[in-house]
C-alpha cells in the first residue's frame, strides 16, 4: 500500500519479451520465459511465485548477474533511457549500485566479512560521486541514521559479523540508497529475518520509499508481504507471468487458477474458527528443460482442458491492466466457489 | 505391520505425554584458559505440560531457546537443571533405545536431513532395522504401506533423496519418524523450508497422521499463522522462557503478552486492504549474554512500565493458561 498509481508517468522500466536460458546438462533450461511488464517511478511492484518459477532469474536478469552458462534475451529491455541488452559491461557497473540497486535476502552473505560496514558504505560513495573519503563517511552516516541505527558512528567501524541480522539488513539498505536509486530490486529481503523484524524491516522500505521516491521491484514467495506492499504485482509460474495487475484486483479477483490455488494454501486468520484443512495444490512443478508446450500450470489444474496442452496459451487483458494467462474466459473463471478443489 | 491405530490407554491414566518442569539449560560462552567466560541461559525455568493426542506449538524468534528445549526433548541434550517426563517417566532414566521408540524428530530442511547416498527404501526402514524388528521382507511392506501413508507413491522405494522434490523429500522424513510407531513427534519448523503450496499439503497430511496414528505433537515454528491451524495449545517463547501459554485460540484472538500481541501482529495474511501493521516495538534487541533487568522484553516492550526493569515478573497461572507479565499481576481476575 504505497502511493498511489502513478499511471501517467512514462515506465521507468520497460521489460518486452524477455527470456532466460540456460545451458544444463540435459538441454535448454527456458528459467523465464518471454515475460512482460513495465514499473513506474515510485511504485512497488512484487514478482511472487514458488521456488523455481524464474523470479531470482529475472531479478539478476535486470542487473545483468546472471551467471556465464545462462543467455538472456529480450525485444525490449530499457532502464531510465538505458538499453539494458546493449549497454557494455563498464556502463552497466556503473548503473549498479547507483541508478539500479538490489537488496539480497541474506545480508550476511552479500556484506563482506572482512570490510567494516564503513569501509563498504562508502566505497559505493567514492566511486559513483567521486567524492572526497570525509564526504561518503557524512553520508553514510546520514544513511544509517536514515534506516533506523543507532550511534551510526560507532556502527561504520564495525563489521558486519557483529550486527544482527535485522541491523545487517537495515546496513544493506543503507548501502543501497547511498546513492538514491530510482530503482531498488529487493529479491527476499525478508525472508532470513524473524517474524516482527520483517515487518519492521517492511516498514522502512515503505518509508524511505516516500522519502527518496524509488522505485521498488520486490520479489518474494510471501503472499501476505506481496498484499501488503504492492501497488501491482505478476505472479510467475514455471518461468512465465501467470498473472499481473493492481493488488487490489488479482488478491480479491484471481482469474488464474494458479492464483486462486496458491491463495487457498494461506492459512488464514479471520478471528474465527481456524480452517480444519488447507488448501493445497497437488503435484509438482514441471521440468523446464526442453520445449514446453502449452500451459505449464496444466497438469496440477482442477480444470485442465484439451487446449491447455497444445500450443502457446494467449494474454487474456482485463480492465485496469490486468491480465491473465489461461485459455478459461473471464466469467468461468470468476465463478470458481473459494473452497472448490479442496481435497 | 498394521495400519490400525494404536490402541489408546485407558483415559484413567491421564499421564500427560509430556512434562516439562522447571527445565533450563545453559551453555558457557567465550571460556578459555584464563576466564570462565559468559553464561548463556538457552531455556530457563520451563514449565509445560503436553497430554496424549495435543498438539503443542512452540512459537518464538530465533534465540529464543525453541530449538535447546526440542533437542533436549529428543535426549540429545542434557538439561541443566529441572526435569522433562515422558509418559510420567524421568527422561534421563530411559534408555536411548526406548526414547527413540517413544520420540521422534522432523527436522526443518529435507535437504540435509536425508543421507544422499541412501535410497528412500533404506532411509525409512533404517529405524526397523536398528531397533531389530521384522524380516527384511516384512520391512520392506512395512515401508511401502508407510510410503502410501504419507502419500509417497512406493515407486520411489528406489529414487535417492536428491531425485526427490522438497515436499516428497519431508514426507520421506515423516514417514521414517514414524516407522516404530513413536507417541510423540517433535516436528521442527517442519514446513518452513517449503514452498507454500507444498506447505499446506504437509501440514494437511500432519493433521491427518496425527488422527490416524494418535499421535502427540511438539510443533516449533516462528510462524503464529500454521499454529492456529494445527496446534491445540501455544507456548510463546521469548529469551529462553516461557511467557504465555494457553489455548491456541486464546493466543490468537486474546493475547495477553506483548510480545505474543507483537508476534500476531506480524501474521501478514493476504488483504491487499490492509497497510502493514504498526507492532510499536522498540529496536533494542537485547544480548542474550548480557540479559535486560527485569523483564527480558521490556526493551521492545510498547507497553513497558517502571516496574519492568526493576523486576522480572511472576508467572501468573488461571483458567486461560500462563502468563508472565506485570500487566497480568498475580491473583488479578484477568
Amino acid at each position: 500500500m504505497a502511493a498511489p498509481d502513478n499511471i501517467d508517468a512514462p515506465p521507468i522500466l520497460t521489460v518486452e519479451g524477455m527470456s532466460v536460458d540456460l545451458k544444463v546438462p540435459s538441454g535448454m533450461l527456458h528459467a523465464v520465459n518471454k515475460i512482460d511488464f513495465s514499473v513506474r517511478p515510485g511504485q512497488t511492484f512484487c514478482i511472487v511465485g514458488e521456488s523455481g518459477c524464474g523470479k531470482t532469474m529475472t531479478s539478476l536478469a535486470l542487473m545483468r548477474l546472471l551467471p556465464r552458462s545462462a543467455k538472456l534475451s529480450a525485444t525490449r529491455l530499457n532502464f531510465d533511457g538505458h538499453d539494458l541488452l546493449s549497454l557494455s559491461d563498464h556502463a552497466m557497473a556503473e548503473l549498479r549500485g547507483d541508478r539500479l540497486g538490489m537488496i539480497f535476502q541474506d545480508p550476511m552473505t552479500s556484506l563482506n566479512p572482512v570490510y567494516t560496514i564503513g569501509n563498504q558504505m562508502e566505497e559505493v560513495y567514492l566511486r559513483h560521486r567521486k567524492s572526497g573519503r570525509r564526504e561518503a563517511r557524512e553520508r553514510a552516516e546520514f544513511m544509517l541514521q536514515r534506516v533506523g541505527i543507532m550511534s551510526p558512528a560507532l556502527r561504520l567501524k564495525q563489521f558486519p559479523h557483529q550486527l544482527s541480522g535485522g541491523l545487517r539488513q537495515r546496513v544493506m539498505i543503507a548501502m543501497t540508497l547511498m546513492c538514491e536509486p530510482r530503482l531498488v530490486i529487493a529479491d527476499e529481503p525478508t525472508t532470513a529475518l524473524d517474524v516482527t523484524v520483517q515487518v519492521q524491516i517492511l516498514q522502512l522500505l515503505t518509508k524511505l520509499q516516500e522519502e527518496f521516491g524509488m522505485a521498488i521491484i520486490l520479489i518474494t514467495h510471501n503472499l501476505g508481504i506481496v498484499a501488503r506492499m504492492a501497488d501491482r504485482l505478476a505472479v510467475m509460474y514455471a518461468g512465465k507471468i501467470v498473472e499481473t495487475g493492481s493488488a487490489l484486483d488479482v488478491f480479491t479477483q484471481p482469474h488464474h487458477p494458479y492464483t486462486q490455488g496458491l491463495l487457498r494454501c494461506m492459512p488464514t486468520h479471520d478471528h474465527g474458527a481456524p480452517a480444519t484443512r488447507l488448501g493445497s495444490i497437488p503435484g509438482i512443478v514441471p521440468s523446464l528443460v526442453g520445449d514446453i508446450r502449452g500451459c505449464g500450470f496444466a497438469n496440477r489444474c482442477d480444470y485442465v482442458r484439451d487446449a491447455c496442452r497444445t500450443g502457446d496459451i494467449a494474454l487474456r487483458e482485463l480492465p485496469d491492466g490486468a491480465a491473465y494467462r489461461c485459455v478459461i474466459p473471464p466469467d468461468e473463471a470468476l465463478a470458481r466457489p473459494a473452497e472448490l478443489a479442496t481435497p | 505391520m498394521n495400519m490400525q491405530p494404536k490402541t489408546q490407554q485407558s483415559p484413567a491414566t491421564q499421564t500427560p505425554a509430556v512434562e516439562i518442569a522447571n527445565l533450563s539449560r545453559s551453555f558457557q560462552v567465550g571460556a578459555s584458559l584464563m576466564s570462565k567466560g559468559k553464561t548463556l541461559r538457552a531455556v530457563e525455568d520451563v514449565n509445560l505440560s503436553v497430554k496424549r493426542g495435543e498438539v503443542l506449538g512452540i512459537v518464538g524468534e530465533s534465540g529464543s531457546g525453541k530449538t535447546t528445549l526440542s533437542r533436549m526433548m529428543l535426549g540429545l541434550m542434557k538439561p541443566s537443571g529441572g526435569s522433562i517426563r515422558i509418559d510420567g517417566q524421568n527422561i534421563t532414566t530411559i534408555g536411548r533405545s526406548e526414547l527413540s521408540r517413544k520420540v521422534q524428530p522432523v527436522f526443518q530442511d529435507p535437504y540435509s536431513s536425508l543421507n544422499p547416498r541412501k535410497t528412500i527404501g533404506q532411509i525409512i526402514s533404517l529405524p526397523l532395522e536398528t531397533h531389530g524388528s521384522g524380516s527384511r521382507e516384512e520391512r520392506t511392506k512395512a515401508v511401502e504401506e508407510m510410503m502410501l501413508q504419507v502419500g509417497l507413491a512406493p515407486r520411489l522405494i528406489h529414487s535417492y533423496p536428491s531425485q526427490l522434490s522438497g515436499g516428497q523429500r519431508q514426507r520421506v522424513a515423516i514417514a521414517r519418524a514414524l516407522m516404530i510407531r513413536p507417541e510423540i513427534l517433535i516436528c521442527d519448523e517442519p514446513t518452513s523450508a517449503l514452498d507454500v503450496s507444498v506447505q499446506a499439503q504437509i501440514l494437511n497430511l500432519l493433521k491427518d497422521l496425527r488422527e490416524k496414528f494418535n499421535l502427540t505433537y511438539i510443533f516449533i515454528t516462528h510462524d503464529l499463522g500454521i499454529l492456529e491451524f494445527i496446534a491445540d495449545r501455544v507456548a510463546v517463547m521469548y529469551m529462553g522462557r516461557v511467557v504465555e501459554s494457553a489455548t491456541a485460540w486464546n493466543v490468537m484472538n486474546a493475547p495477553r503478552h506483548p510480545y505474543a500481541e507483537a508476534l500476531l501482529g506480524s501474521v501478514l495474511t493476504p488483504d491487499p486492504k490492509l497497510g502493514l501493521p504498526d507492532l510499536h516495538l522498540g529496536r533494542g534487541f537485547p544480548d542474550p549474554l548480557n540479559p535486560p533487568t527485569g523483564c527480558s522484553f521490556h526493551p521492545r516492550c510498547p507497553k513497558a512500565m517502571p516496574q519492568c526493569s526493576a523486576n522480572a515478573p511472576r508467572t501468573t497461572r488461571d483458567e486461560h493458561g500462563l502468563v508472565e507479565c506485570h500487566l497480568y499481576p498475580e491473583g488479578a481476575s484477568k
